[in-house]
């Protein structure tokens, strides 16, 4: 009964959405779950920001691809710039460099938005790859190669397609309980790690511990914030 | 704990974290490129620094920034996507590469049987090559100083009883002593190697030839 409620108003969406916009909903009935066309079916009619604060990041992304919506760009904007620039930061850069690498982030969302597959991936794991190999590219100056194509990001799992502002919330509780699940010891591999990005050699040389030590510790933080994280996917 | 041929967790973790240099980081890449495993434990990896950027105190930006980005974008041209041809080689590898062939690169004879292309030199003298062994040559007995990371693209060799195939990588730092690769007869073996400081080679013959072939 639910199920033949959802297919009629999608297929409502479908019929409202003529001209311009029916090749995103064939797509989007083609690609999404039946509850995310519905979503984005209610967003082409409400065509103002405030709409987007019920939309996963993943949902947003799509309306950037398939309309180069604007708002949608604006809402991720907003929330993903001041944080990309705070992990920027981290590197021993000027403010203004770190502005100026942001912004390059957030445009390289809006050229590729499209090669973004949402049951594949998700954006801010995407946005991470980007900030961290512009900054690899722009400041130290070198190549940073990647195991896949942009455009065929291979065995990704998809996120699930419920209630995904809860578990965006959720992810950020998460990550925040299983960094703080870790010892002290093994926290500080993985902020150097991420937040410095120093080898192995070089967090033996900043923490005074035998390499052998420094590689073991990381081994034991990976697997526990696996662990606790299993599931995010 | 160590699986023979596959590299450990920690050096996933400073992949994700952006922590190798390009040479490790293209070595790692084409690795997990044979390894759907290593491939999951990477995205998790990735998920991790993801999440850990989310959870940064978010910073101020600058008023104007979200203009400028319109101003740019309305500019920017349409990206025109190049065919690509990966010559049957890793994806991370083609792409290194250029979509060449390994036999349009510029190999240099080393020696009998052994010829090299050095794709880049990094800081603290850390350098990448391509070596390509015939099927049954023996590379001189050596020591090391600093960490040599060796994967197999094509064909086979020996370090004692532990095999290394195609999409394997041997791990050798300094306290690998006496390391003496025996490559399988067969096939030549053609290897993406990564060496921080000149190999010490212990035959007289090999000392003096090294300086010319530039290992």
């Amino acid at each position: 009964m639910v199920f033949i409620r959802i297919k009629a108003m999608i297929n409502a969406g479908r019929q409202i959405c003529i001209g311009n916009r029916e090749a995103f909903c064939l797509t989007a009935q083609g690609l999404m779950s039946d509850s995310l066309c519905r979503n984005l079916y209610k967003g082409s009619i409400m065509d103002e920001p405030s709409a987007f604060s019920d939309y996963s990041h993943e949902q947003l992304v799509i309306l950037v691809a398939r309309n180069k919506d604007r708002h949608a760009f604006h809402h991720l904007f907003d929330y993903f710039a001041p944080r990309i620039k705070s992990y920027l930061l981290n590197f021993n850069m000027s403010d203004q460099k770190a502005e100026d690498l942001t912004q390059e982030v957030m445009i390289t969302l809006w050229q590729k938005a499209d090669k973004f597959d949402p049951q594949k991936a998700r954006i801010s794991t995407w946005l991470f790859r980007v900030a961290r190999n512009k900054y690899i590219d722009k400041v130290r100056q070198q190549k940073y190669p990647e195991v896949n194509a942009d455009d065929h990001i291979a065995s990704m799992i998809a996120p699930e397609k419920t209630d995904q502002n809860l578990k965006e919330q959720q992810d950020q509780g998460r990550i925040k309980m299983a960094m703080a699940a870790l010892n002290d010891e093994q926290r500080k591999v993985i902020e150097l790690s991420f937040f410095k990005e120093l080898s192995h050699s070089q967090i033996a040389a900043e923490t005074n511990l035998p390499l052998g030590t420094v590689k073991s510790r990381i081994r034991m933080a990976f697997q526990a914030l696996r662990e606790e994280l299993g599931d995010y996917r | 704990m160590k699986t023979h041929g596959i590299i450990p967790d920690e050096w996933i973790v400073s992949y994700a974290s952006g922590a190798l240099s390009e040479a490790h980081a293209l070595v790692v890449a084409t690795h997990c490129h044979f390894h759907p495993a290593l491939q999951q434990k990477l995205i998790d990896a990735e998920n991790i620094g993801a999440l850990l950027m989310e959870s940064r105190p978010p910073v101020k930006v600058s008023s104007h920034m979200f203009d400028d980005i319109i101003s740019k974008i309305d500019d920017l041209p349409n990206e025109v996507k190049q065919p690509s041809n990966d010559n049957g080689l890793p994806f991370p590898l083609a792409e290194y590469l250029n979509h060449k062939s390994l036999d349009q690169l510029n190999w240099r004879m080393m020696g009998p049987g052994l010829s090299q292309v050095r794709l880049w030199t990094g800081p603290n003298d850390e350098r990448l090559w391509l070596l390509k062994a015939k099927g049954g040559a023996k590379i001189p007995s050596h020591d090391h100083s600093g960490l040599e990371l060796t994967l197999v693209l094509q064909g086979s060799y020996h370090v004692g009883k532990d095999q290394y195939g195609p999409g394997l990588l041997e791990i050798a730092d300094d306290e690998t002593k006496n390391h003496t690769p025996l490559i399988d007869a067969g096939e030549d073996c053609i290897c993406l190697v990564v060496t921080e400081a000149p190999i010490k080679i212990h035959s007289l013959l090999g000392r003096l030839a090294q300086p010319f072939i530039g290992l």
